[in-house]
């Protein structure tokens, strides 16, 4: 069974098209990262999955079941963007009607909710209403609420949005923790996040699928990545200087220091050693050399 | 139990207190003073004031007068915001996730349908302590009375909750669906006011409106009163499917 079929489909607000025909094929496994700018359909997408927007077109099926069915109840899991628990109730007591609603005994979903608090370190929030948090200790209780009942799917729409970088990481860690448990599908702007917790990308832009892309794959050899601490030189004249080295077949130039070289890795595997000394010989200071594209790379600037 | 329960809850209880203490209390010394055929009677000269003279316990009489017009005020008020805010902040979302649309709107319509008891109930209780420090022997019949208004009052109630249940499934907050029922209400009235004028043949437009019955009950007693319990159950149901319709359209 796959984890999620979608055939064209399609979501309109009036004459605008927030999808326009998607066919995507998803399989369980590693996290997926869903990008694409604002606007591109991410949150459309998330939405019509969980069933909260009504597709106007096409078909989708996850986890074998229609979206909104009571079949898919405690089985997939969301953490949605802008969705806020109630600020009448602690955050205990709505964790535990969550539980209860998932089929839980009272007894079990009390300890559900505990485990959960416990699994993102905010167990003394059981008893204090939502307005007592900061926002990243809202967005961990969130987080948490999508591992009630471990679920197989769990879908994040900006799990990160508006963190300082500490919980940044501390929100990475949760989900690589809890990755192992379900299949994740994460929607972010911040690449280098994605890229550090995802195996594979699905690109959305102007409300259409650009591609499916292994992450994997692009940390493998065949670009090297070269960060300039400082461009000493012109991009042209660094550009003509990498270029002469054997086996570059292209260099690409990402503003405002980052080069990309598209090169022959099964002939010529220590280029790297390479490109190191040509920059040192023009006295020319780097700050990183790095196998692979970065994610950014190689979605916006093939 | 939230500070806003608390409030309506407190606020409930102040006015029932002075409800029963004045209004109650006092209308009920009232009508016993008045002997059959006496002052009251002869003033209002109507079937309504004949009918409430008859009753054995004046309170509860002066208790179904009240409340059949005090309650859906408050029922109003009460059930504004049976799915409205949890729209807005997305806390519907969360629900959705481990329940079907027609489990939150119908489970919200039944929740607000077991306070609305609960608090009837109370209120009732609280007459009924009145009637027994008066005369204590009345207490079977009381209590007899007491569970027909009862099933009355909830059924009166049941189109109110229900309209509340549909436009709360449109609004994004307690105030725009209490906005929203006026605004139905005001043009249905003068909407079938007009169809009424101008085609007199339309008999049946002016049990359009929740609380069409209440005149009638008035008039009836005993369990006479559910002779005009199709009504409300109609407009109940024609409201719920209105307001199922809505919540399985909208877009969250």
């Amino acid at each position: 069974m796959n984890l999620l079929n979608c055939r064209d489909l399609v979501k309109k607000y009036g004459s605008t098209r927030a999808l326009d025909g998607i066919d995507l094929t998803l399989e369980a496994g590693a996290p997926i990262a869903l990008i694409g700018p604002n606007g591109a359909g991410k949150t459309t997408l998330f939405s019509i999955l969980c069933g909260f927007l009504r597709p106007s077109g096409g078909e989708v099926e996850i986890l074998g079941s229609k979206p909104g069915r009571s079949e898919l109840h405690g089985r997939l899991a969301a953490l949605p963007q802008d969705a806020n628990l109630d600020p009448r109730f602690t955050i205990g007591h709505q964790l535990v009607l969550f539980a209860r609603l998932q089929g839980l005994s009272a007894k079990q979903a009390t300890a559900e909710a505990q485990r959960v608090l416990d699994q993102v370190e905010l167990s003394k929030t059981f008893t204090m209403k939502p307005e007592a948090l900061s926002h990243g200790m809202r967005k961990r209780v969130m987080f948490a609420q999508a591992l009630m009942g471990n679920p197989e799917l769990v879908l994040l729409d900006e799990p990160t949005a508006g963190l300082d970088p500490p919980n940044v990481k501390a929100m990475r860690t949760l989900i690589s923790e809890a990755a192992s448990q379900a299949t994740f599908i994460i929607s972010s702007h911040n690449l280098d996040e994605l890229e550090k917790v995802c195996s594979s990308v699905i690109h959305l832009e102007k409300g259409k699928l650009k591609g499916v892309v292994s992450i994997d794959q692009s940390k493998s050899s065949g670009y090297l990545t070269l960060v300039m601490a400082e461009l000493t030189a012109t991009v042209e004249q660094i550009q003509q200087v990498l270029s002469a080295i054997k086996g570059v077949s292209g260099v690409s130039f990402n503003a405002p220091n980052r080069f990309v070289l598209d090169y022959d890795a099964s002939n010529y595997p220590q280029i790297d050693l390479e490109v190191m000394q040509r920059i040192s010989a023009m006295g020319w200071k780097y700050r990183q050399v790095v196998n692979g594209r970065t994610l950014e790379d190689q979605l916006y600037f093939e | 139990m939230t500070r806003r329960g608390l409030l309506s809850l407190l606020a409930f209880a102040l006015v029932w207190f002075l409800v029963l203490r004045y209004a109650i209390y006092g209308a009920a010394q009232f009508f016993m003073a008045d002997a059959p055929g006496g002052l009251i009677v002869s003033f209002f000269n109507s079937t309504v004031i004949n009918n409430l003279m008859s009753w054995q316990i004046p309170e509860l009489a002066v208790f179904w007068v009240i409340c059949l017009y005090l309650l859906p005020i408050f029922c109003v008020a009460l059930t504004a915001d049976q799915t409205a805010s949890d729209r807005a902040r997305g806390t519907l979302r969360l629900l959705h996730l481990r329940a079907t649309r027609d489990g939150v709107f119908f489970g919200r319509f039944l929740g607000q349908m077991l306070i609305l008891f609960m608090l009837i109930l109370l209120a009732l209780m609280t007459t009924l302590v009145l009637v027994l420090l008066r005369d204590s022997s009345l207490f079977i019949p009381a209590l007899r009375l007491s569970f027909i208004l009862l099933v009355n009052l909830l059924l009166v109630l049941l189109p109110y909750t229900a309209l509340m249940a549909w436009v709360s499934s449109m609004a994004s907050s307690a105030r725009q669906a209490t906005l929203y029922a006026v605004i139905i209400w005001i043009v249905c009235s003068i909407v079938t006011g007009w169809l009424s004028s101008q085609f007199p043949g339309l008999w049946g437009l002016d049990k359009v409106l929740p609380g069409a019955q209440v005149s009638g009950l008035l008039q009836l007693s005993g369990w006479n009163t559910l002779s005009l319990a199709y009504l409300p159950i109609i407009q109940t149901i024609v409201l719920l499917f209105l307001g199922r319709l809505m919540m399985q359209r909208s877009d969250w």
